[in-house]
């Protein structure tokens, strides 16, 4: 199977005016899992449902394959969909919910039959095909549904939040069972989340959607270390990347940033590979540090006079938040043989090659 | 007041309530099971000395012109008017279904023009009290040839009680999510199919509370098979009851027979269906 599904400034507008998807144009490259991620209310479930056919497109072109579907019902478009909340049949068996799309599109009963065992023995669902969904866990009607979007043999995957009902282990699980059941399908597949973890664990290409616009769209890396706004680099990445507002001056020829009573001097790679940000010289800039950028250090060129506000252990390495003078308090991970308390002084220091910088008005990165 | 006097007093509101509600049945069981004298004896006697049967073979076979209290029953006629309430309502259930089973999803579901004018007209008939359409609704079942027919009461009882199906079930589709029909959607269903295949077995039971709320309206239904019946063709058990009153003597024993015979098949179905009916009024089925 090698269908693409292709978004051609597709925009929807609800009755009464709300703008909730605006010109989106992305395309799903076949066998790829993109995953489409925002937070709540960024218009990423609306575009789903209209890749599906479940809302009407307002304006704009989606291609699955080489169809245009735009205007075709749910049924003649050729695609799978998994749901948050399973969305099983309660009335019939795992059988019958597995088979039913089979069913409706009048394949022999011997042969739905055949996929419907050969997917359930795939999601190990053998033993359960006789059962109705309340007779089951979470996790196993989650499989349930994955089941029967794969017996279709869809030519595209859409899927709505699949993990968000799932406990925290369940959901790790699901994560690597869902990639290696679309690995073996093949199908463009079109994710749906609120997690930037799911979106940079499983996405071959992740996209960021913010009140119904795209903001980026790249690989896990590619958002994480090149991130195109300050929306960006403050969604991807746990815990969030600090941004604090900073002074750009320019000392002897040096770049410097300061905030509270920190002063970092920016190393000429960074300044070399933006060429912008001599020009804020003199000016505010909004400075992004990821917490995983610290690290503890006797003394030099980290922050000074940091005070530790709250130190959270992970077991396998510790978040510390900081006072360092300015408004928000920093967030820092460091490694679990660190020893801070709070009220305690620390020296940290910075990974200055990874330092970010987006201007304090739009929040667009500084490049 | 305090928790235990709170209790008491609940306690003491239910007993009332029960009493209340109990009572006309006690007495009518223990009616039908005496004699008419005994009925008549002063002081009454909950329990009658020698329990017998004669007023329900009475009902059943006919009096045969035996003076019994002035209430003259013939054979046949009680059992047709219970055959006649059974086909009223379960056909009027059976049609109004299909009716409001639509309607409630087409009002909960469908983006279409006026439909929310169209639902307030619809569930602001409840309000209309059937008195005040009753002279043009007799002559209109006049003109068309429809008083006493069974057809003519199902097609009132159609139009009386479909608001109310049609309400109950609405609030149902509109708790139900959307998502089972969407994936049937996907699956290949035309919206029809979805409705058939998903929707209604996933309202099921709220299906089968909106039915047993029904029969039980038409089966207690009074003024208007009054109104709209005659003979025994579409006669139905509570007009029926009322003949076995006298002119100037009532045989008590019969009319309780019959009023205990015509509780029956209700208090089977409503102590079958109980927790589903009282979910549905509560709104949580």
């Amino acid at each position: 199977m090698s269908g693409t599904i292709s978004l051609e400034s597709v925009t929807k507008r609800f009755p009464g005016g709300v703008l909730a998807v605006d010109d989106l144009s992305l395309e799903v490259e076949p066998g790829e899992f993109l995953v489409l991620v925002g937070p709540s209310g960024c218009g990423k479930t609306t575009a789903l449902r209209m890749v599906a056919g479940l809302e009407p497109v307002t304006s704009g072109e989606i291609r699955i394959g080489d169809r245009v579907v735009t205007r075709l019902p749910p049924r003649d478009r050729d695609i799978a969909m998994v749901f948050q909340n399973y969305a099983l049949y309660a009335h019939m068996s795992v059988r019958a919910n597995m088979g039913f799309g089979l069913k409706m599109s009048r394949v022999p009963k011997q042969e739905i039959r055949r996929r419907v065992d050969e997917a359930a023995a795939m999601l190990g669902l053998t033993d359960l095909l006789n059962r109705k969904p309340r007779q089951l866990s979470g996790g196993q009607r989650q499989r349930v549904a994955m089941g029967r979007a794969i017996v279709r043999e869809p030519a595209a995957f859409l899927m709505d939040e699949p993990l968000s009902n799932l406990d925290a282990k369940l959901r790790v699980e699901m994560r690597g069972e869902i990639i290696r059941v679309q690995r073996r399908i093949a199908a463009p597949t079109l994710y749906v989340t609120h997690d930037q973890t799911e979106a940079m664990t499983m996405g071959d290409r992740v996209a960021i959607l913010r009140d119904g616009v795209l903001q980026q769209l790249g690989t896990p890396d590619e958002v994480y270390d090149r991130p195109v706004n300050s929306f960006v680099a403050g969604f991807i990445g746990s815990p969030a990347m600090n941004l604090l507002p900073a002074d750009l001056s320019d000392k002897h020829g040096d770049l410097v940033v300061s905030f509270g009573t920190t002063q970092l001097t920016v190393p000429p790679r960074v300044t070399e590979s933006r060429p912008g940000l001599a020009g804020y010289a003199g000016r505010k800039v909004t400075l992004g540090i990821r917490p995983e950028d610290f690290a503890a250090a006797e003394r030099g060129d980290g922050l000074a006079n940091v005070t530790v506000d709250r130190v959270e252990s992970l077991g396998s390495e510790l978040v510390v938040y900081l006072d360092a003078g300015v408004e928000t308090p920093l967030t820092v991970r460091l490694e679990r043989r660190v020893e801070l308390e709070a009220g305690q002084d620390a020296q940290l220091a910075v990974d200055l090659n990874r330092l970010y910088f987006f201007d304090p008005e739009s929040g667009t990165a500084i490049g | 007041m305090t928790s235990t006097g709170w209790r008491v007093a609940k306690l003491v509101a239910v007993l009332m309530i029960v009493l209340w509600s109990v009572a006309p049945i006690v007495l009518g069981v223990s009616t039908s099971i005496s004699t008419q004298r005994e009925v008549n004896a002063a002081p009454e006697r909950l329990v009658p000395h020698a329990p017998t049967l004669k007023a329900y073979r009475n009902l059943l076979e006919g009096t045969n012109n035996q003076r019994a209290g002035g209430t003259v029953t013939e054979s046949g006629t009680f059992l047709r008017s219970l055959r006649n309430s059974t086909v009223l309502a379960l056909v009027s259930t059976a049609v109004i279904l299909v009716f409001a089973t639509m309607a409630a999803y087409a009002f909960g579901r469908l983006r279409f023009r006026f439909g929310g004018a169209l639902f307030a007209l619809l569930v602001g008939t409840l309000v209309v009290p059937i008195f005040v359409v009753v002279i043009a609704l007799f002559k209109l079942m006049a003109e068309t040839h429809l008083i006493d027919t069974k057809r003519g009461l199902v097609a009132v009882f159609v139009a009386t009680l479909t608001p109310l199906a049609t309400w109950l079930l609405y609030t149902q589709v509109r708790e139900m999510p959307t998502e089972p029909e969407e994936a049937a959607l996907i699956d290949g269903c035309r919206r029809w199919q979805a409705f058939v295949r998903v929707v209604i077995p996933q309202m099921s039971s709220g299906i089968a509370a909106v039915a047993a709320i029904l029969v039980l309206s038409v089966w207690g239904e009074f003024l208007i098979p009054l109104l709209l019946t005659s003979t025994m063709t579409a006669k139905p058990v509570t007009v029926q009851i009322t003949e076995y009153v006298g002119k100037y003597t009532t045989n008590y024993p019969i009319l309780a027979a019959a009023g205990v015979l015509a509780l029956i098949p209700p208090a089977l179905l409503a102590l079958a269906l109980n927790k589903r009916i009282t979910g549905m009024l509560a709104g949580s089925s």
